[in-house]
């Protein structure tokens, strides 16, 4: 049970990740990348060709491994957030601010491309990608739980809260916040607004790609990993309410647990038992746990 | 209705006429198809029209009513199984069960719509996403009934006396098929039913007031698309004799999607150009297996860009735009059409008694009551933030009062949604335009007479109609126009034709004169005048003293809320209470309890 909880609450953290990166668009451009789990799967290539490349370079034991994998975290970061420029180009800026969601198949067509050219570099099988403080299981009382998922708990819970102090503490935050809440108006206070778009795109895309490195070591890295985390991930920025970026990360943790108390009973049945969950909760809540309802003036 | 379910011969040849093109061109196609040899090419030709099938009824759904679904893979998948399991474990006749599959589908569709009808946008997609998603792992996981990987074998194909189709069978079927479904489709969307779904998809609010049940028109698109999705499913799992948990993706959601959207999303030959193209790219990028999906990616990463509204639509403006219909059209003048209505008998038409509303704490209407008449022209004023706007909208509907009664012509509608009072007779026009700019004047006005128009009724009928209220508001040279390119003033015209369009005994207009110029002031003063001497009873919002006194009747005051008086114009312009409510009182003594009460709330 509480090791169902941990496992639960880490995958729900990646989750969380990637729901504050759809915040950030979202907000910004009213605009979601649906291409953001190909960023997941990609990121987690990135960070193994990183892992590789190094290893080839310095030697087996040049540096430690920890080292290893944070710097191919950082590589994954780096370069997913700048492939979101081009994402933010050639898909979003066209569609953006009109109505209908073009911007839907033109994501989608970005991930496809990034998608097959990542196939011809790596190939279509699974690989593991080791955890930076080795696999042993811990025990606590009757539970275990593997270093990997401290860290991605620790470091995700990191992350979000640095984010949540960012949007409300740093000047760029504040841009952000302004951009959402009123585009026009922000423009014309001299906000430079497509500069905050493409910012809000490098930073979910660098969101996504680092999301990527952190769950390779647990389940085994492919090309097509990707596809299911994100949509988790977009279901917990709707559910939690897509405007809301706490919102975004309760909804997160609350899909990790779901998934994985439901994997307790039946393995097959948990993402049945998440995406009913999600139809239930917006049947019930159109704007999500915590959106704030949008009120429209006749 | 009667006399309408019985065509005339014209109709009925025009009808006729009309389907020519499509029946000659479906014709041409079986002809080819009977040709082919080529097994390769028919199995494309199969799948091309089976997308065709999927992707037009996913027209109507996305592209006619803007609901943009992502879970259609479970659709197709619920008619596929439906077949698949109807013939395999129950034997039954493998046309029945053909027949069976859309009705499932369309069932499941109505499921679908359920929770799909609350939501917009990014949510709608991942709701109808979850909704592919549950069902691809459903027929994933639950191997005992429906197979999973495994999936179904010996479905029971179609067969012509005892031998089952073969390929070429199936491709004349398909085609069959799509014209079937073109025809019917091309005749409800070319009418009432296609403009109100693109009435909703540009405005649900005023696609309300205008009369058309937003929540059934949602729904019926769903089960439309539904059941055309489910019928492609079941296509393909008969043909096949096979069918998996491999077939349902929510790459195929995608692709159904892509189909409408890179076609030409609300145009009649969209999917047709989807089908096609995206039929050919993949026959053609099959030859490179390597570069298949990138190029497809590619076309998708662009193809919007280059053609916003789809290559059906890119066709479309290469093409001289034909200009329908109206000029030379014999229209009679409105006063003397007959109105759709019987005057009602004396006293009131409508009566509100004891409305409030708060919103949070902040009291907009306090026990209002207000008495409207046929052939009068009331005005209703107050300073801003009196709640004048708020009461329009709990007389038209869209927000409920917490208490109160209203009645129309003696009937209690305080409950009724906006577009059944639209059908009794209640019109309206809003404070900030909401036009559905992206279509033509006259499609406005016939979405204002939505209510009006029977469903079994003729186009040309109602066309007529629109014409001659257009010609009353003096914008019949307009008719063509698209609605959003008109001039300001022309568009707040346009507003009003709709509202008349649909033969009210109640015109509400939410500050009609905001932003015009003197002399639009003084057009529509007369206008409305004109409009009352119809023996409709006008109520408006209007901040324009001049106007209001000028051509009201009857003249209301509202002040936070509460009604502080009422009469003609002459009696509210020495009225104390309305010079103190808009100017404030020259002395200030410390107000009375109530008013401090009031102040509090408002607060």
């Amino acid at each position: 049970m509480l090791q169902a909880i941990i496992g639960g609450l880490t995958l729900g953290s990646v989750y969380a990740l990637i729901a504050l990166g759809f915040n950030l668009t979202y907000t910004t451009t009213r605009t979601l990348n649906f291409a953001q789990g190909d960023f997941v799967s990609v990121g987690a290539f990135v960070g193994l060709g990183t892992v590789g490349v190094l290893t080839a370079a310095l030697g087996a034991d040049a540096v430690g491994y920890v080292w290893l994998y944070a710097l191919a975290a950082v590589a994954a970061a780096l370069a997913m957030g700048v492939l979101g420029l081009p994402l933010y180009l050639a898909a979003i800026r066209p569609f953006a601010g009109k109505p209908g969601m073009s911007w839907v198949v033109s994501t989608i067509g970005f991930g496809i491309v990034l998608q097959s050219a990542a196939l011809s570099v790596w190939g279509l099988g699974a690989r593991m990608l080791p955890a930076p403080f080795g696999d042993e299981v811990f025990r606590v009382g009757e539970a275990g739980f593997r270093s990997q998922e401290l860290v991605v708990l620790v470091l995700a819970f990191a992350i979000l809260g640095a984010f949540d102090l960012a949007m409300r503490r740093t000047a760029i935050g504040r841009c952000m916040r302004a951009v959402a809440l009123n585009r026009d108006a922000a423009a014309l206070m001299g906000i430079d607004v497509p500069r905050v778009m493409a910012m809000a795109f490098l930073a979910s895309s660098a969101l996504a790609g680092l999301s990527g490195v952190l769950v390779a070591p647990i389940l085994s890295a492919s090309l097509f990993m990707g596809v299911i985390i994100a949509l988790k991930g977009f279901s917990a920025a709707i559910i939690g309410g897509l405007t809301n970026p706490r919102g975004c990360m309760a909804g997160g943790l609350l899909i990790g647990l779901v998934e994985s108390l439901t994997a307790l009973w039946s393995a097959q049945w948990r993402e049945i038992m998440v995406f009913l969950l999600v139809i239930l909760v917006l049947a019930m809540a159109p704007n999500g746990l915590f959106g704030r309802k949008l009120v429209e003036k006749v | 209705m009667m006399e309408a379910s019985v065509l005339r011969p014209a109709a009925r040849r025009s009808a006729l006429l009309r389907a020519a093109p499509t029946l000659g061109i479906g014709a041409a196609l079986v002809a080819l198809a009977l040709t082919l040899s080529n097994d390769f090419y028919l199995y494309v030709a199969f799948m091309a029209g089976v997308y065709y099938i999927c992707a037009s009824g996913m027209n109507v759904l996305a592209g006619y009513a803007g609901q943009k679904s992502l879970g259609q893979a479970g659709l197709f998948a619920a008619g596929a199984y439906t077949v698949a399991l109807l013939t395999t474990r129950l034997e039954l006749p493998p046309a029945l069960a053909l027949a069976a599959a859309p009705l499932v589908a369309a069932a499941v569709g109505v499921l679908i719509a359920l929770p799909s009808l609350r939501v917009k946008g990014p949510s709608l997609a991942l709701v109808t996403l979850a909704f592919g998603l549950v069902v691809e792992k459903l027929v994933t996981e639950w191997t005992d009934l429906f197979g999973g990987a495994q999936g179904i074998y010996g479905i029971a194909p179609l067969a012509l006396g005892d031998e089952p189709f073969a390929l070429k069978h199936w491709v004349v079927l398909v085609i069959v098929l799509g014209v079937a479904v073109h025809l019917a489709l091309s005749h409800l969307l070319n009418g009432r039913f296609g403009r109100a779904l693109l009435a909703l998809q540009s405005d649900e609010i005023a696609a309300e007031c205008a009369g058309i049940s937003v929540y059934r028109y949602k729904t019926l698109a769903f089960v439309l698309a539904a059941a055309l999705c489910g019928l492609g499913g079941a296509l393909v799992a008969q043909q096949n004799q096979y069918f998996n948990s491999d077939f349902v993706t929510f790459h195929l959601s995608v692709f159904i999607l892509l189909l409408v959207l890179l076609g030409g999303a609300g145009n009649i030959y969209g999917p047709i150009a989807g089908a096609a193209i995206l039929t050919m790219t993949e026959v053609f990028l099959a030859q490179w297996p390597s570069v298949q999906h990138f190029i497809y990616g590619a076309m998708l990463l662009f193809a919007l860009y280059l053609m916003p509204t789809g290559v059906a639509g890119a066709i479309a403006r290469v093409l001289p735009r034909r200009m329908a219909v109206l000029d030379g059209m014999e229209t009679p003048p409105l006063t003397a059409m007959e109105r759709g209505r019987a005057e009602p008998s004396a006293g009131p038409l409508l009566e509100v008694a004891d409305v409030s509303k708060a919103f949070g704490g902040v009291v907009t209407a306090d026990k209002v009551g207000l008495r409207l008449h046929a052939h009068r022209i009331h005005a209703l004023i107050g300073p801003n933030g009196a709640g004048k706007s708020t009461l329009i909208n709990i007389l038209t509907g869209v927000i409920t009062a917490d208490s109160g009664t209203i009645r129309l012509a003696g009937q209690d509608i305080t409950r009724g949604a906006p577009h059944a009072r639209a059908a009794s007779g209640i019109a309206r026009t809003f404070q900030n335009l909401r036009l559905f700019g992206s279509m033509t004047v006259l499609d406005n006005v016939l979405i204002g007479a939505h209510a009006r128009i029977s469903v079994t009724g003729r186009e040309e009928d109602a066309v007529a109609k629109a014409k001659a209220v257009l010609d009353f508001v003096g914008l019949g040279e307009h008719a063509g126009a698209l609605a959003g390119s008109l001039p300001y003033g022309l568009q707040r015209r346009v507003e009003l034709a709709r509202a008349l369009a649909g033969d009210p005994v109640l015109l509400l207009l939410d500050e009609p004169a905001a932003g015009l110029n003197p002399r639009e002031t003084a057009e529509l003063g007369q206008l409305i005048k004109r409009i009352g001497q119809l023996g409709i009873a006008v109520l408006m919002v209007e901040h324009d003293m001049g106007l209001v006194m000028r051509i009201s009747d009857e003249i209301v005051v509202l002040d936070r809320g509460v009604v502080i008086a009422e009469g003609g114009p002459r009696d509210i312009q020495t009225n104390p209470r309305v010079i103190e409510a808009y100017l404030g009182r020259e002395d200030s003594p410390a107000p009375d309890g109530p008013e401090v009460d009031k102040e509090e709330r408002a607060c």
